[in-house]
């Protein structure tokens, strides 16, 4: 693949080395900092370009037409959602990967189209929440531009779903549920006469706007409230 | 009509004094305060203290009841990103930003936004001003 990285500072070095050295892609690590690219030059060879990688122009003159693959991982969310709506609208770049400052701004970028977001924040406070022995659904992965994501569903005793066959489940549409762990840490395919447990880790594949109607499903009262 | 601009610079400042006088309901947001120096003395508009691209200062400026958001601020990508979360997240009808480079506001311009170029103005004003008759 040929994969353009915007943005070189901690993060977008730490990146560009392991694709470069990993052998296996064609690589641009594009900065716009002059000093930090010819730095980086030394140490990197030829693929650190000096460069903006918001501009048309500049894109155009590292081969954006023919990349698979742009990655903008700057600290600046504006640059980011930018290089990637500018990959995608102008040079019909297949797939985009943004980093997200803030947290915040991932809803929007993933409301204009950018394939996957990295938000070191957003992981972080995910982790906080798996440590909660009462969370409910964890964000694992967006999958490729569809609105379908992947979670990890937590059954709560006296929940809704706690006790049912999958099939007597009110699913929202076009909720696959992939795996069960029991509480034993047993992992089985489900069926659709498997029955849901306490304690239950379920991993599914859900449409993202689903999110609060089967964060209500697993939850007992008290939490449910907290949902909404 | 209210209005919420994001940059005091020179644009919006002049931008802002006009459409208060034409008693628009106008909210200007830059980072430094120091800039509102530039609003003549008799505005009447509110002023904010913080970036445009943060949901709570836009909320503090009113973002809600805006009919219209102009980010006018020097930065392309900053203003494309606070244009965007007026647009999507706040659902503002219409959305202007200033955008230097021209490729990059003609592809905004087919994503919604109404964007406008000072390097195009500018360099179409110079060729004008160069070529005109005495």
């Amino acid at each position: 693949m040929y994969i353009i990285v915007v943005g070189a500072g901690k993060v977008g070095h730490g990146l560009g080395v392991e694709l470069i050295e990993g052998g296996l892609h064609e690589v641009v690590l594009v900065e716009r900092d002059r000093n930090r690219a010819a730095e980086l030059r030394e140490e990197l060879g030829e693929a650190v370009v000096h460069g903006d990688g918001t501009e048309v122009v500049f894109l155009e003159s590292v081969g954006a037409r023919r990349a698979d693959l742009l990655i903008a991982v700057t600290a600046d969310d504006g640059a980011n959602l930018v290089a990637c709506q500018v990959a995608k609208h102008w040079f019909h770049v297949q797939r985009t990967i943004a980093r997200v400052n803030n947290p915040r701004n991932e809803r929007l970028f993933h409301l204009l189209g950018i394939d996957s977001t990295i938000s070191a924040p957003g992981a972080i406070l995910a982790q906080i929440e798996v440590d909660l022995p009462e969370h409910t659904l964890i964000p694992l992965m967006r999958l490729h531009g569809s609105g379908l994501q992947l979670v990890d569903l937590h059954v709560l005793e006296g929940s809704e779903a706690a006790g049912k066959t999958i099939r007597d489940l009110p699913l929202p549409t076009e909720t696959v549920i992939s795996l069960v762990v029991t509480a034993e840490g047993k992992p089985q395919i489900p069926t659709a006469e498997t029955v849901l447990q306490p304690g239950d880790e379920v991993i599914a594949v859900i449409r993202s706007e689903t999110e609060p109607e089967l964060r209500r499903l697993v939850s007992d009262a008290a939490h449910a409230r907290v949902a909404d | 009509m209210n209005v919420v601009i994001m940059g005091c610079g020179r644009v919006g400042s002049t931008l802002a004094a006009r459409l208060d006088r034409e008693s628009w309901h106008v909210t200007i947001v830059d980072t430094d305060p120091y800039s509102f120096r530039r609003l003549p003395s008799d505005f009447r508009g509110e002023k904010v203290v913080g970036s445009g691209y943060e949901d709570h200062i836009l909320v503090q400026a009113g973002i809600r009841e805006a009919d219209a958001f102009l980010a006018l601020t020097q930065g392309d990508n900053r203003n494309l990103l606070a244009a965007q979360i007026a647009k999507h997240i706040f659902g503002v009808r219409t959305v202007v930003a200033r955008v230097y480079d021209p490729f990059r506001g003609e592809i905004f311009s087919h994503l919604g936004l109404r964007t406008f170029s000072p390097t195009n103005i500018g360099a179409e004003m110079a060729y004008d001003a160069l070529t005109q008759q005495d």
